[in-house]
């Protein structure tokens, strides 16, 4: 048996060669600013710039807005579909899919020419109208795995008993989404704001066409204009990006745990 | 009135994703003053363009097609290879990380491992005495591109197919084997074919990922590398190609190659899925 | 030496002792059955025969050679699942061909042998079909026909019917133990079912706890039980815990009754032992050579038996008599004579 195991190990470790020297490479490079020693320079130097403070709380900024309304609009709608248009599904599916399919550079090209000044809905008109506009692409990106998370938290729950358990007390239907759904698939949602906004604060191409000043263009630009600061970021991110997906793995586990002794 | 519950999304999906792609698809179609045309597509075949499709299509598929095979390999040594039941569970939730960890700051992390003064580059160099860049290696080829993507590929491919994985039942195997067959017989008979749908899937979702790739691409290279999301970017800045109809045409054969993609996809998937239910 | 020998097997996983020191010698062509509770190691057994598990001491022998050490697909031994094993991908006939074509055997006799079986398990024209088109009780079916497609030396079938409806269950068991004696293949048959290990062995294996508690035909196992567990696990039972009064004539002591069974029993005087009865072995009336009297506390009516509940001193006797038109059940309350022969008397010493 021990020799049975050799492969799959040399497997894994070549694997994970691959993913961790990256992630070392960076980390050493972030520390090698200051000249002979290692120092947290470059990462001082990335904090106190004021372009990366903006950049930054614009992105996070969007990403909240992004998330605001795409729980605004999935819950809603999974739960409807679920509930009373069954037939839709596969067509709303195939909708939520589409964004994997259609770069994202070509959906930035579409909302350029769709959206401009002298169009119907000019969102291009204002930069108030380009953020909406912006954050509403990141809902898009974000479509494929917000939907899909909330869907399979709507599988779980019993959503007809709810619904008319609700109904029998009276509730609106905006009561029954928000009071008794929505809690019900908090697990769900909170991944799928979670993915989002680990999608959204590294975003790069919508952002930059649209030329707003996002967290991704100032990437891009940190990173043809300087040497070690674009690693300090990258770490960062990294770190973000973690911190997002552990963040989801907790609330799963842990609302598991809470929801045994139903 | 059903519907009307769907009305919000409808109209949200219309305005923001098809509509767009629509005016696009129909705008490849017309001249500047509106009237019909294909001189638009036909206008892709100029060597600079067809040549970037044709450079974004190899790196797809090889980014996807190698994504998928080590994806496949490590998630079979991890969910099938009796490693220890946390390594399984790491691997998993990294995979979750790294898949996420694309765009520019993945790019940042390869150059600082294996620019030309990247640690892995000047290791192997001041301690092993392999000279990388000296034996034709560049971070900033086709090749070097294509070992970036795999950090955000691999990971993808491990997350849809290890699900797959844990689904092939051990009756499966052990019938198998007590009917005679050696492990490669019960993978070329049984396992592959049944696994076979999900991974035309990853590898479609895995081509599609990379080809519409181009944060990394830009942050990587500078947005110099001819690929066509590039192209198609400096295009909308910059009007470099002197011919505002033709970034339509190119938006519409990128859509073009990645519905391609999942026709053929599904096509496949079809045959080899008469099994199911 | 028999045809299959099982010989000081052991086996355990970690601290957990699951089979210990089995032993048994099945004849060629024999059906013997292993029953026993769920978590008793009957699987675990199978799988060391088909090689699954490798046993931590012990032989597993066929016609004499020593299997352990040889890998599954190398010991020609058949085996049917309890979940069907089916391979999704492939069609009936493909599943049924698949080990001969592993085996490299040529097309047209693969079609012919696939046709043969098929025709043998009553599905010749479902060939075509996937698995999931068909019901549980033909998928089991097809999995039989994979299984002895290949001519195997042994067939093993862990728990196959659990998995089906109680009808099907049936005609399925008689339908692999005609196709088993048909094909004269050396069998063993895994269930915790006892009605359907009875019904369709040559022998039965009880286990208990990992151990063989007693190996037997099923009239053996069902009439003379060695161990009270066998006795327990198999059918229903009437127990009497009593003390021996003297070995050599079997005099025993119940409550303050002296019963004499006029046969040795194998414990010391003073020593208890328990003494048991099946349901059908008493009568009402007074014809056997031992007579009780009982108060009748409940009557079932099942059919062609009556189940009466009746107390015996300290003891509730569980009876079945057999129907009679121009004989109705004892009212409930009322005295009734029990007689008995002391031979079906079963005295547990463990
Ligand atoms: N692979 C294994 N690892 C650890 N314990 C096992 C394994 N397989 C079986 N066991 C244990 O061995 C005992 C017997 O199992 P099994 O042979 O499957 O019983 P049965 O088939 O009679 O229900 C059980 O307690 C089970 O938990
Ligand atoms: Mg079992």
């Amino acid at each position: 048996m021990r020799t049975a195991r050799f492969w799959p190990y040399a497997a894994f470790l070549c694997g994970l060669a691959y993913f961790i020297i990256p992630l070392i490479g960076m980390f050493e490079f972030s520390l090698r600013k200051r000249r002979g020693v290692y120092s947290l320079d470059a990462y001082t130097s990335v904090l106190t710039d004021p372009q990366f403070q903006q950049t930054f709380l614009y992105s996070l900024f969007m990403a909240l807005v992004a998330i605001f309304i795409g729980v605004l609009l999935v819950v809603p709608t999974a739960y409807w579909v679920r509930l009373r248009l069954p037939k839709l599904r596969p067509v709303v599916e195939f909708v939520t899919l589409l964004p994997l399919v259609i770069p994202p550079v070509v959906l930035a090209f579409g909302y350029i020419r769709l959206f401009n000044t002298s169009s119907v809905v000019p969102f291009l008109g204002s930069e108030f109208g380009t953020n909406i506009l912006l954050s509403c692409g990141y809902v898009v990106l974000a479509l494929p795995y917000m939907y899909r998370a909330v869907d399979t938290g709507l599988r779980a729950i019993d959503i007809l008993t709810l619904t008319e358990a609700a109904q029998g007390l009276g509730a609106s239907w905006a009561a029954i989404i928000f009071r008794v759904i929505l809690p019900n698939v908090r697990v769900a949602v909170a991944s799928g704001a979670f993915l989002t906004f680990a999608i959204v604060i590294g975003e790069y191409v919508i952002s930059a066409l649209l030329d707003r000043p996002a967290f991704g263009p100032y990437l891009v630009w940190i990173g043809s204009n300087k040497a070690y600061e674009p690693s300090a970021l990258a770490v960062m991110t990294f770190a973000i990006t973690w911190g997002c997906m552990a963040l989801i793995q907790v609330i799963t586990q842990f609302s598991k745990h809470t929801r045994t002794p139903l | 009135m059903n519907w009307l519950g769907i009305v919000p999304f409808a109209i949200f999906a219309l305005l923001f994703l098809l509509l767009p792609t629509l005016n696009i698809v129909l705008g490849a179609f017309r001249t500047q003053q509106g009237g019909f045309t294909l001189d638009n597509i036909t206008n892709l075949a100029q060597p600079r363009i067809a040549t970037a499709f044709w450079v974004s299509i190899k790196l797809s598929f090889a980014s996807a097609a190698i994504g998928c095979l080590i994806g496949f390999i490590l998630a079979t040594a991890v969910a099938l290879g009796g490693l220890p039941r946390w390594i399984r569970q790491s691997t998993l939730t990294f995979s979750g990380v790294a898949s996420n960890f694309a765009g520019v700051p993945l790019s940042f992390a390869f150059i600082a491992t294996l620019g030309r003064v990247g640690i892995l580059t000047i290791v192997l160099r001041d301690v092993f005495g392999i000279n990388l860049y000296g034996l034709g290696f560049n971070l900033l080829s086709f090749w070097g591109l294509v070992l970036v993507y795999l950090y955000f590929q691999i990971p993808l491919m491990i997350l849809i197919i290890t699900p797959a994985l844990d689904g092939l039942r051990r009756e499966w195997r052990e019938a198998a084997a007590i009917l005679g067959a050696t492990g490669f017989q019960y993978w070329r008979r049984v396992a592959l074919p049944i696994l076979w749908p999900s991974t035309l899937g990853t590898m479609a979702l895995l081509f599609a990922n990379s080809f519409g790739a181009i944060a990394t691409a830009v942050a990587l290279t500078g947005s110099q590398l001819s690929i066509v999301p590039i192209v198609l970017f400096n295009q909308i800045r910059g009007d470099v190609l002197q011919d505002p109809q033709l970034g339509y045409a190119i938006a519409f054969g990128m859509i073009v190659v990645t519905a391609v993609t999942n026709l053929i996809y599904i096509v496949m998937r079809v045959r080899s899925e008469r099994w199911l239910k | 030496m028999a045809y299959l020998d099982l010989l000081h097997l052991e086996k355990s996983f970690g601290p957990n002792r699951v089979v210990k020191d089995f032993n048994i010698g099945i004849e060629q062509g024999e059906f013997v059955s292993l029953l026993g509770p769920s978590g008793c190691g009957k699987t675990t057994v199978l799988r060391m025969v088909a090689g699954f598990e490798a046993p931590n001491s012990g032989e597993i022998r066929i016609s004499g050679v020593d299997l352990v050490g040889s890998r599954p697909n190398q010991r020609n031994i058949g085996m049917v699942f309890q979940s069907y094993a089916l391979f999704p991908n492939l069609t009936v006939a493909q599943n049924v061909a698949f080990g001969l074509s592993v085996a490299g055997m040529k097309k047209a006799q693969i079609a012919e042998r696939v046709a043969e079986m098929l025709d043998l398990i009553g599905l010749a024209d479902l060939g075509q079909r996937f698995p999931y088109e068909l019901s549980g009780g033909q998928q089991q079916r097809v999995a039989l026909a994979r299984a002895l497609a290949v001519r195997p030396k042994v067939l093993l079938l862990d728990e196959p019917l659990s998995a089906l409806d109680a009808q099907i269950r049936v005609t399925l068991r008689r339908e692999i133990r005609a196709i088993q004696q048909r094909l004269g293949i050396t069998t063993i048959f895994v269930t915790h079912d006892q009605e359907e290990a009875l019904s369709i062995s040559d022998r039965v294996v009880v286990m208990n706890g990992g151990l063989a508690d007693q190996i037997g035909t099923p009239f053996d196992i069902y009439n003379h039980p060695t161990t009270r567990f066998v006795a327990e696990f198999v059918g229903t039972l009437n127990t009497f815990d009593v003390v021996v009064t003297d070995p050599d004539t079997g005099t025993v002591m119940m409550g303050a009754t002296s019963l004499v069974l006029n046969r040795p029993v194998a414990a010391p005087k003073g020593g208890k032992v328990t003494l048991a009865m099946r349901p059908e072995a008493a009568s009402l009336g007074g014809a056997g050579d031992l007579t009780l009297t009982g108060r009748v506390e409940d009557v079932q009516f099942l059919g062609a038996i009556i189940r009466i509940k009746a107390n015996v001193g300290a003891h509730q006797l569980t009876l079945d008599i057999f129907n009679r038109a121009d004989m109705p059940p004892p009212a409930i309350g009322s005295a009734v004579p029990i007689s008995l022969s002391t031979h079906s008397l079963v005295v547990l010493v463990k």
